[in-house]
C-alpha cells in the first residue's frame, strides 16, 4: 500500500477549476516531483496537502488513514510541513525565536528561557547541517538561508512529509547545491518529499517519481528512470498550441516606437539597450529576479533611481514621472494584478477608466457618458464577463479581472504597451483570448513588449525575444531560432546567444 | 433621433448598478436610522411647558399673560414636545453644521486612506487668529472707520487661510517625511493648539464688528440660524461634486483603495495627498469662522475633542479607515446621527457624563453593522451562484 494517496482531489477557485479529480500515490521516503505548467494546479495540490487550502472534494490518505489537513497547524500535527517560496516567518524575530515560536521554552511566570531557546534552535539547525546563527534576525537572511530555516523547522517538528514549492526559484547556484545535498539526506532518513517545480533538470537530478498535471488534471505518474525530459514536456504541454501563428508576423514593421539606451538602476539592472518598432511584439524573458519587471517600471518612470535614456517615437522622455510617460504614449499592464493593477474597492468601470482619466475629463470634470462608452467598448472587445460594469471588481474571476486590467490600458490608447505576465493565474480559455488580443494590437500598429515567465507563451507570440539574466540583457533570439531549451540556457547563463 | 446604441459589456445594460444601489442603500440606511432616532426621541422625551412670546409694541418679543381660573394674571404657556419643536430642531441643525462641515473634509482624508487628528486644533488656531483679526475691526478699535465688510472679509480670509495653510503643512510633512499621517497630525494637534494658547495667553478674544455677528446669526422663524445650515449644505454639495464628479475625486478613491495601483496608473499620489489634507484644513477653517460669528468669541480651548466627533461622524457615515470608501453626504448624515444622540441624552434627562460612553458605543456599532452588511452583500451572490 502506498504511503500517501491523493484520491479524486478537486479544488475550485473563483473563475477557475484548479484541480479536477486528481488521484495518485506517493511512496514512503521518495522524492516525488509534481510538475506542470503555470496554472496546472501543482502548487495548489501541495498547498492542500499542507493545509493552506482545503479541497472541495476528494480525500487524502496517509499510511492508509484518511487525513484532514484543515490548517497548516493541523497538517504539522499530522507530520506534514511545507517550505514556502515566500516569507513564512516573522521577519523581525530571530531564527531561534521563529523556530520555537509555537512552543517557546519558558521559566516561571512566563519568562522566556533564552539560553534554552538558543540551544534548541542550534540543535534543530545542526540536525540538517545548516550553519546559521540562531540569533540572526530572519529578515536579514537570504531567501536560500531562510528556506534552510524552514526545513530545520519542518524536520525539528518531526515532519514525515515535506512539501517544497519551487524551492530553487530564487536561490543562487551555491544555495541550490546545498539544498540538493540536504534533500538527499532527508530522503536517507525516510522523509517523503513532494517537490513542486517546473524545472526539468532539477527533477531528473533529484526525484524518484514524477506526477504530471495539466490544466488541473492528472496526466501521468512515472518513475524517473522510466521516462525522459522530452516525454514529460509532451505530457505537460500535450494540448493543441495555444496560439496559431500570430497574424502580426506577416505584416511589415513600422517606425521605431520605443528605444531604450543604457538604462540602469542600481541594484536592479544595468546598461539595458533595446528598441521596439510599431507592429512588433518583442518578448522579455528571464528568471525571477533577473530584472525584467524593474526595467519595465523604470521605462514608465516608476523607478526614481533609474538612469539612461528612453525615446518614444524618436523623442526623448523625461524619466521619473509616470504621467509624463503616459502622455508620451507609454502604458504598462503590471505583473501583480491585485497589488499594482487594480483598486479593489472601486468598481469595474472606475478601474478600467483610471488610466484614461485625463482623456475623459474636461476642466477636471469626468465626462461620465464618455467614460461609460469607452469602458463599455473595451469590456465588449475583451469579452469581459460581468453582470454589470458597475459591479465590484473583486466579484470577477481572475481572468476577467486581468481583462479589465488590460482594458484599462487599451482605453488609454497607448502607442507602446508593456504587458508584464499578462496571463498569470488565469485559465486556458482567457489566456487564448488575451493572446488573440495582443496579436490584434500589434496588427493595429502598436509596439508591444511582453514580459513572461512562460516561455511557450513568448515563443508563440513574439517576433523576437530578449533574455535578461542577473540585471543584464544576456541575449536576443529571433523567431526562426526560438526554442525553449535555447532560451533557458541563456536565462540560466549556460550559453550566450 | 436617437443615436445608435453604444456597444456594452455583456450582461445587464442598465446603468443602475449593484454598487450604486448599494451606495444609495448605505445612505438611505442612515436616513432610516435618523428618522428612527427622531421618532424614539419624540416618543420618549415627553413634553415641556414653554412660555408664549409675542411681538410687543416695540417689536421685541414679550411674554403673553393670561388670567387663570382665580382671576390672577399668569404667564401663558404652551405644551411642546421636548424633541420635536422648532427651537430644538433649529439648535440641532446649527450644532450639526459645525461638525458636519469638518466631517466632509475628514471623509475626503479618510477615503484617501489617511487620517487627520489635528482638525480640532486647526479649528482652535483659526478661531483665535481670526478673532484677533476681527477684533481689530470691532467697536472701539482703530480701524473702525473702514467699511464693515472690509474688516469682516479680512477676518474671514485670515480664519480660513490659516486653517488651509495648516492643512497644507500637514499634507506637506506627511508626503515629504513619509511619516504615517496619524503621527504627523497627532503632533500637529498639540503644536497648533499650543500656538493658539501662546498667542492668546489663554484669554478669550471677543469684540467683533457687529455686522459680522449679525450676518452669521441671521435667523428666521423660531431661532433657526440659516447661515451655518446654508454653508453646511454648500460644503456638502461641493464635497459631493468633488468626490463623485471630478477626476481629482476619483483619484482620492484610487489612492485610498490601493496606493500602489494608483501610482501604477500614473496618478501623482503625493499631490493628491497634499490636496486632501488641505481640504480637511479648509473645512476646519470654515467651521471655525461660523462658530466665531455664532458665539462671538474664541479661546485656544475651542474645539477640544472635535477631531473625535468629526472622525466618528465620517465613520458612522460610511467612510472606511482602510480607505477607498465613503461619501460627503454620508459624513453629514453621520454628523447628524452623532448630534441627535448628544441632544437626545440631554432631552431624555440622561446624565451628561454618559454621553461619551454612548457615542463611543454607537461608533463601534455603526462600523460593525457596516462590516456585517458588506459581508452579507458579498455572500449573497456566492450563495446564489
Amino acid at each position: 500500500m502506498a504511503f500517501l494517496e491523493f484520491d479524486r482531489i478537486t479544488k475550485r477557485f473563483p473563475g477557475a477549476l484548479a484541480l479536477d479529480g486528481v488521484s495518485f500515490a506517493v511512496e514512503r521516503g521518495s522524492c516525488h516531483a509534481l510538475i506542470g505548467e503555470n496554472g496546472a494546479g501543482k502548487s495548489t495540490l501541495g498547498r492542500i496537502l499542507a493545509g493552506v487550502h482545503r479541497a472541495d472534494s476528494g480525500e487524502i490518505r496517509l499510511d492508509g488513514r484518511v487525513i484532514h489537513p484543515t490548517s497548516p497547524l493541523a497538517a504539522r500535527q499530522l507530520g506534514i510541513a511545507m517550505v514556502h517560496q515566500e516569507l513564512a516567518f516573522c521577519p523581525n524575530l530571530t531564527v531561534a525565536e521563529n523556530l520555537c515560536l509555537g512552543d517557546l521554552p519558558r521559566r516561571t511566570l512566563g519568562w522566556v528561557d533564552r539560553a534554552a531557546l538558543r540551544e534548541r534552535a542550534r540543535r534543530m539547525l545542526a540536525e540538517i547541517g545548516a550553519d546559521i546563527d540562531p540569533d540572526a534576525v530572519i529578515g536579514t537572511l537570504s531567501t536560500g538561508r531562510e528556506q534552510l530555516v524552514q526545513i530545520a523547522a519542518a524536520v525539528g517538528s518531526g515532519a514525515q512529509v515535506i512539501v517544497m514549492d519551487e524551492p530553487t526559484s530564487s536561490l543562487s547556484s551555491g544555495e541550490t547545491r546545498e539544498l540538493f545535498r540536504l534533500i538527499g539526506e532527508l530522503k536517507a532518513r525516510g522523509i517523503t518529499l513532494i517537490y513542486v517545480s517546473h524545472r526539468m533538470e532539477e527533477l531528473f537530478a533529484l526525484c524518484d517519481h514524477v506526477t504530471v498535471l495539466r490544466d488541473g488534471r492528472f496526466v501521468a505518474t512515472e518513475a524517473i528512470a522510466a521516462t525522459n525530459q522530452a516525454r514529460v514536456v509532451r505530457q505537460m504541454t500535450g494540448r493543441e498550441l495555444l496560439v496559431q501563428t500570430p497574424a502580426h508576423l506577416t505584416r511589415a514593421l513600422g517606425d521605431e516606437f520605443l528605444r531604450v539606451e543604457n538604462l540602469s538602476s542600481p541594484g536592479h539592472f544595468s546598461a539595458v539597450n533595446f528598441a521596439v518598432r510599431a507592429g512588433e511584439v518583442v518578448g522579455l524573458a528571464g528568471l525571477v529576479g533577473a530584472g525584467r519587471s524593474e526595467v519595465a517600471q523604470a521605462i514608465l518612470g516608476l523607478d526614481a533611481a533609474a538612469t539612461g535614456r528612453v525615446f518614444v517615437r524618436g523623442r526623448e522622455l523625461k524619466l521619473g514621472a509616470m504621467d509624463t510617460a503616459m502622455a508620451a504614449g507609454l502604458g504598462l499592464v503590471p505583473e501583480d494584478r491585485k497589488r499594482q493593477g487594480l483598486v479593489l474597492p472601486l468598481n469595474c468601470r472606475e478601474n478600467a477608466a483610471l488610466a484614461a482619466l485625463p482623456l475623459l475629463s474636461r476642466a477636471g470634470w469626468v465626462d461620465r457618458t464618455a467614460e461609460r462608452a469607452l469602458v463599455g467598448r473595451y469590456a465588449q472587445r475583451l469579452r469581459v464577463r460581468t453582470a454589470s460594469l458597475e459591479a465590484p471588481i473583486s466579484s470577477l474571476s481572475g481572468g476577467n479581472q486581468q481583462k479589465l486590467a488590460l482594458a484599462k490600458w487599451l482605453a488609454r490608447d497607448c502607442d507602446v504597451l508593456i504587458v508584464d505576465e499578462p496571463t498569470r493565474g488565469i485559465d486556458v480559455g482567457a489566456k487564448a483570448e488575451i493572446y488573440q488580443l495582443l496579436d490584434e494590437l500589434a496588427g493595429e500598429g502598436k509596439a508591444l513588449l511582453v514580459i513572461s515567465s512562460e516561455l511557450p507563451e513568448l515563443i508563440g507570440l513574439c517576433r523576437r525575444i530578449l533574455v535578461m539574466r542577473e540585471g543584464r540583457l544576456a541575449g536576443e533570439v529571433a523567431r526562426e531560432n526560438f526554442s525553449e531549451h535555447g532560451l533557458l540556457e541563456i536565462m540560466a547563463g549556460v550559453a550566450a546567444a | 433621433m436617437s443615436p445608435p446604441a453604444e456597444p456594452r459589456a455583456t450582461g445587464s445594460p442598465t446603468p443602475a448598478s449593484p454598487k450604486m444601489a448599494f451606495g444609495r442603500m448605505q445612505e438611505s440606511g442612515l436616513v432610516v436610522v435618523i428618522l428612527l432616532l427622531g421618532v424614539l426621541l419624540t416618543v420618549f422625551s415627553g413634553s415641556v411647558q414653554t412660555p408664549v412670546f409675542a411681538p410687543g409694541p416695540d417689536g421685541l418679543p414679550q411674554r403673553v399673560y393670561t388670567t387663570n381660573a382665580s382671576g390672577e394674571s399668569v404667564p401663558a404657556t404652551v405644551e411642546k414636545n421636548k424633541f420635536l419643536n422648532a427651537q430644538n430642531l433649529a439648535q440641532l441643525a446649527k450644532d450639526t453644521s459645525f461638525i458636519a462641515i469638518m466631517a466632509v473634509g475628514m471623509s475626503v482624508v479618510i477615503i484617501a486612506g489617511g487620517i487627520d487628528l489635528s482638525v480640532g486644533a486647526i479649528y482652535a488656531l483659526a478661531s483665535v487668529l481670526g478673532a484677533l483679526t476681527l477684533r481689530e475691526f470691532g467697536p472701539g478699535a482703530d480701524h473702525i472707520l473702514l467699511a464693515p465688510w472690509v474688516g469682516v472679509s479680512i477676518g474671514a480670509f485670515v480664519c480660513i487661510g490659516v486653517a488651509t495653510l495648516c492643512g497644507l503643512i500637514n499634507g506637506g510633512l506627511i508626503v515629504a517625511l513619509r511619516v504615517h499621517p496619524f503621527i504627523i497630525t497627532l503632533g500637529a494637534m498639540a503644536i497648533l493648539r499650543g500656538i493658539a494658547f501662546v498667542t492668546t495667553k489663554g484669554q478669550s478674544i471677543g469684540g467683533f464688528p457687529p455686522a459680522f455677528r449679525e450676518l452669521i446669526r441671521y435667523e428666521v422663524g423660531n431661532g433657526l440660524s440659516l447661515v451655518p445650515l446654508a454653508v453646511m449644505l454648500l460644503v456638502t454639495v461641493l464635497g459631493g461634486i468633488f468626490l463623485s464628479r471630478l477626476a481629482a475625486g476619483r483619484r482620492v478613491y484610487a489612492i485610498g483603495g490601493n496606493e500602489l495601483a494608483a501610482r501604477f496608473s500614473g496618478i501623482r499620489v503625493e499631490r493628491v495627498k497634499l490636496g486632501v489634507y488641505l481640504i480637511s484644513g479648509a473645512t476646519a477653517g470654515i467651521a471655525a469662522l461660523l462658530a466665531l460669528g455664532y458665539y462671538g468669541a474664541a479661546t485656544s480651548g475651542d474645539g477640544q475633542g472635535y477631531e473625535l466627533n468629526v472622525i466618528a461622524a465620517a465613520v458612522v457615515g460610511g467612510a472606511s479607515l482602510t480607505g477607498g470608501k465613503g461619501s460627503a453626504l454620508g459624513a453629514v448624515l453621520g454628523a447628524l446621527v452623532i448630534q441627535m444622540i448628544n441632544s437626545g441624552i440631554v432631552i431624555l434627562g440622561i446624565d451628561q457624563n454618559y454621553s461619551q460612553i454612548i457615542i463611543g458605543a454607537v461608533v463601534i456599532a455603526a462600523v460593525v453593522l457596516d462590516n456585517l452588511n458588506t459581508w452579507l452583500a458579498r455572500r449573497r451572490p456566492a450563495a446564489s451562484a
